[in-house]
């Protein structure tokens, strides 16, 4: 560490303590926000709702390795993808219908396929701990694409619709969607963020913040390191599991694309959107991208300009993302009192 | 035994055309530190640049037997593109690597709807250059002779470039600056322009990379973002920033790939990645590589 | 924590005939080494003389080539650092070394945590947990940190920083601490308070022995109960600070980094 990363480390840390306690208000918030969409909103508003709320919860799991312990995943859409293929597998091949069974056993799968994973990945940091990740997932991706008398290749899985609460919803589709299973999966949210802030806000989530800053010091004050960077994996695999699962019966497909690197880089970026420096800010950043996204899908055909554009521009000019900046701006005026 | 040439000829002609995009990646990352994931974006800028070349060389009415030299010129030209491109990566080399991945993911991203806008979204092909040369015997199989000329004018460019870096003056001004900038400069280096220099260098060989190769197969939009996956593999494989392990690396992943395809291809990639995992976890450093961090 | 009393008489640490070659440079060549309790010892001696590698085949990080390396009775070669810590001996660095984003709570509570085994439930609160933050308040306050609480590491003044490494070191409750040159890069002025700070935290938190690698002969007259001088990898002297300074010879040897010579070496 030379002193000019410690440097530019206290600006943005002054700024994360002042707003630390907000995280969760924020999330929460978004919540009752998001709770009361449906009296205001179309179902075509609702539905692109969905996406953002798997997407977020995946992100919450993400930035407890990005943002908290410091390692970047570029293969992090491996886990949406054992999420997803779980559902399908489950609802389709197995007969298994009931969401809270799906929800269960995608977390198995996670913490499962992460353990093993991880313990290989968690010993490199840095560039290679991304590449090593991008490596996993791309092996996954390979295997969900080629091995299509499984997985039914490029075509994917389709993913039938679940119950909820050993319920069966007899209305449309969108009806479904844009209803019960709505509510279902905001309350998954707000349930994950709450389990999420409470751990980011234990000794352990301390630990975790120690490795980040140093860890060659955080060992000589008793962090066990290793164990602690594959807890982090595997509870981020487990959230980026659950937010597959919500992102497959949405579209009610499993597809390889999902488990894509370019899909683990739209994770980044979203993360980094939002700002990984802040509890909630990745959540946010979800909430953009998708919302911007579908903007630009409207408008033009060369969305991916447009968006790829946004990232070049937002890595210059605003790397500490959205909530960093909001915090800065708001930290600015306060100081100027 | 026929099939085993076959398979060798065939995994050494994908190794060349990855190790030139490779090559580019390592030459990057080791004076910049950066890993350029839009490398891929180069290779298929080539690629197309290079149909509408050939295109133009039939207008003009060159004869086909020149069309190879025409790609290879169109692929430098088109590499320029590397100079706008590093002006505005000049911004965050003193930033964190996620902030680096991420930017070469946006210009990737960016890359691909100019693909589109400017060559449409279905595949391009181009078989008459391939025609042109014909194909020779070689261990009783028939071989493309432009496969074989390509493998060369990889080879050549393997050679001409670890003499650029070993024996000339600015090459040896950029293996400085590789191994410690600050050091460079306080010599007197002006590191901005070496850097412009090799980032140019590292596009230009990706995007003749993509030149000499679409020949061969199509330009198509999926081919930067399925690249850039082979080609992290051949620099993991050879360990990042070393030109020695690109070839190797570049070999092993070809080959492997061309055996898989020609005996199990469900494991076409797989065993690409599986290769990978199994360095990373034997070797974390690849196979020439520095040891890592 | 609690000593095992038989251990009592025999020492806190001891390096026995200890060898740590690095290829074929020899950086330690049969070095023995004890530490008795309630000692305070320093190992001095030129650039290049050995210290900072037994001060890492020391604290387990590297494993001798040769010899043993006991603390508590027990073998510690290359245990590695957690473990270290678990047994009660820790470690500070040359460099200042933090967590920069961290605030001084924070980083104390690192290493209170790790010692009341408080991360195996991720679930559980850190800042309702009274035993941990009063613990972690105990320690600031002992080393005088404790205005500085919720202060970010990486905005604290150089000697600040220093005191803080040496507070989290502190944190772990160790019956041995080891210091690499604990006032490097700090100001004349402040070295020797960080010094006095130093050695009365240690008695009221029951640091039962010091081993500090240091530079300055002042600080290493006044302190230490017994000096370790090395050269080119071997123990030259191991005597109390009185005999160390009478004999010229030591002087000439060990001290030769004394300004003018310094100087010359540079």
């Amino acid at each position: 560490m030379s002193n000019q990363s410690i440097d530019i480390g206290s600006e943005t840390v002054v700024r994360r303590t002042v707003l630390r306690p907000n995280g969760l208000r924020v999330l929460l918030g978004l919540t009752v926000i998001m709770a009361l969409l449906p009296f205001i909103a179309s179902p075509y508003v609702l539905l692109l709702m969905l996406p953002f709320i798997g997407y977020s919860i995946a992100l919450l799991g993400f930035n407890l390795l990005f943002g908290n312990t410091g390692l970047l995943s570029f293969g992090h859409a491996l886990f949406l993808g054992v999420g997803a293929y779980t559902a399908a597998a489950l609802t389709s091949k197995f007969g298994v219908l009931s969401f809270e069974l799906l929800l269960l056993v995608a977390t198995l799968m996670s913490a499962l396929v992460s353990l093993v994973v991880g313990a290989l990945c968690v010993r490199y940091t840095r560039i290679f701990f991304g590449m090593l990740t991008l490596a996993f997932g791309m092996l996954f991706h390979s295997f969900l694409f080629k091995f299509y008398y499984i997985t039914g290749g490029d075509q994917g899985m389709r993913v039938l619709r679940p119950l909820l609460l050993g319920m069966e919803w007899r209305g449309g589709k969108t009806a479904f969607l844009t209803g019960p299973f709505y509510y279902y999966a905001l309350l998954l949210f707000a349930l994950l963020g709450l389990v999420m802030w409470r751990i980011t806000q234990s000794p352990f989530g301390l630990h975790l913040r120690a490795i980040r800053e140093n860890a060659g010091k955080a060992a000589y004050v008793g962090v066990q390191i290793f164990r602690m960077r594959l807890a982090a994996f595997v509870i981020s695999a487990v959230y980026g599991g659950i937010g597959g699962t919500i992102l497959a019966v949405t579209t009610g497909l499993a597809d390889p694309e999902l488990a894509y690197w370019t899909h683990s880089g739209n994770l980044v970026f979203m993360a980094v959107l939002g700002g990984s420096g802040t509890f909630a800010g990745p959540a946010i950043g979800a909430l953009v991208f998708v919302v911007l996204q579908d903007f630009v899908m409207s408008i033009t055909q060369y969305w991916r300009f447009v968006m790829g554009a946004v990232l070049v521009l937002l890595v210059v000019f605003m790397p500490q993302g959205l909530s960093g900046t909001v915090e800065a701006l708001v930290n600015r005026r306060q100081g100027g009192r | 035994m026929t099939e085993l040439v076959d398979v060798v000829l065939g995994g050494t002609f994908h190794a060349a055309v990855l190790f030139l995009v490779a090559a580019g990646l390592q030459l990057v990352f080791g004076v910049q530190k950066i890993v350029n994931l839009a490398c891929g974006s180069f290779y298929a800028l080539g690629a197309y640049f290079g149909i509408t070349a050939v295109g133009l060389a039939i207008k003009l009415g060159m004869p086909p037997v020149l069309f190879l030299p025409v790609l290879v010129v169109a692929g430098l030209v088109i590499g320029l593109v590397g100079l706008p491109i590093e002006r505005v990566l000049r911004t965050i080399y003193r930033r964190d690597e996620s902030y680096q991945l991420l930017i070469t993911f946006g210009f990737l991203l960016m890359f691909q709807d100019v693909f589109r806008y400017l060559w449409g979204a279905t595949p391009r092909t181009m078989d008459n250059v391939y025609l042109a040369y014909g194909s020779a015997q070689f261990l009783g199989v028939r071989v493309p002779t432009y496969n074989l000329l390509v493998i060369a004018a990889s080879l050549a460019i393997a050679v001409g470039l670890g003499l650029f870096l070993e024996r000339t003056k600015i090459g040896r001004i950029v293996r400085a600056t590789a191994e410690n900038r600050d050091m460079a400069e306080g010599l007197g280096v002006n590191a901005s322009k070496i850097f412009a220099l090799v980032f140019t260098v590292g596009c230009m060989l990706g995007t003749v990379g993509g030149a000499l190769v679409v020949p061969s197969s199509a330009a198509s939009l999926d081919m930067a973002v399925e690249l850039v996956v082979e080609s992290f593999a051949v620099v993991v494989i050879g360990g990042l920033g070393s030109m020695r392990g690109a070839l190797v690396g570049a070999l092993v992943v070809g080959l492997m790939r061309a055996a898989a395809i020609s005996l199990v291809p469900e494991m076409e990639m797989l065993s690409v990645y599986l290769v990978v995992v199994l360095v990373l976890i034997v070797r974390p450093a690849g196979l020439f590589g520095k040891a890592a961090a | 924590m609690q000593p095992a009393r038989a251990a009592d008489t025999s020492p806190l640490f001891q390096a026995i005939n200890v060898s740590k070659s690095f290829g074929a440079f020899k950086a330690l060549s049969n070095v023995s080494l004890h530490v008795n309790d309630g000692e305070f010892i320093s190992i001095v001696g030129p650039n290049g003389a050995g210290k900072t590698t037994l001060v890492n085949v020391a604290t387990g990080l590297l494993r001798p080539t040769a010899g043993e390396v006991r603390f508590m009775g027990r073998d510690i070669a290359g245990v590695g650092p957690v473990e270290l810590a678990r047994r009660g001996m820790s470690r500070a660095f040359q460099l200042v070394n933090i967590f920069p984003a961290l605030t001084v709570r924070e980083t104390l509570a690192v290493a209170v945590a790790s010692r009341l085994c408080r991360v195996g439930n991720p679930f559980r609160s850190l800042r309702r947990d009274d035993v941990l933050q009063a613990d972690a308040e105990r320690i600031a306050e002992v080393l005088g940190l404790r205005a500085r609480l919720e202060t970010i590491a990486s905005t604290l003044s150089q000697g600040e920083k220093k005191l803080l490494d040496i507070a989290s070191a502190f944190a772990l409750k160790p019956s041995v601490i080891l210091l690499d040159e604990p006032t490097s890069g700090v100001s004349t002025g402040d070295k020797h308070s960080i010094m006095e700070v130093l050695v009365s935290a240690a008695k009221a938190a029951g640091v039962r022995g010091i081993v500090q690698v240091e530079h300055d002969m002042d600080l290493v007259e006044r302190y230490s109960h017994r000096i370790v001088a090395l050269q080119e990898g071997r123990v030259l002297a191991d005597m109390p600070p009185k005999e160390f300074f009478a004999d010229p010879t030591m002087l000439a040897a060990v001290v030769g980094t004394r300004p003018q010579t310094l100087r010359k070496a540079h």
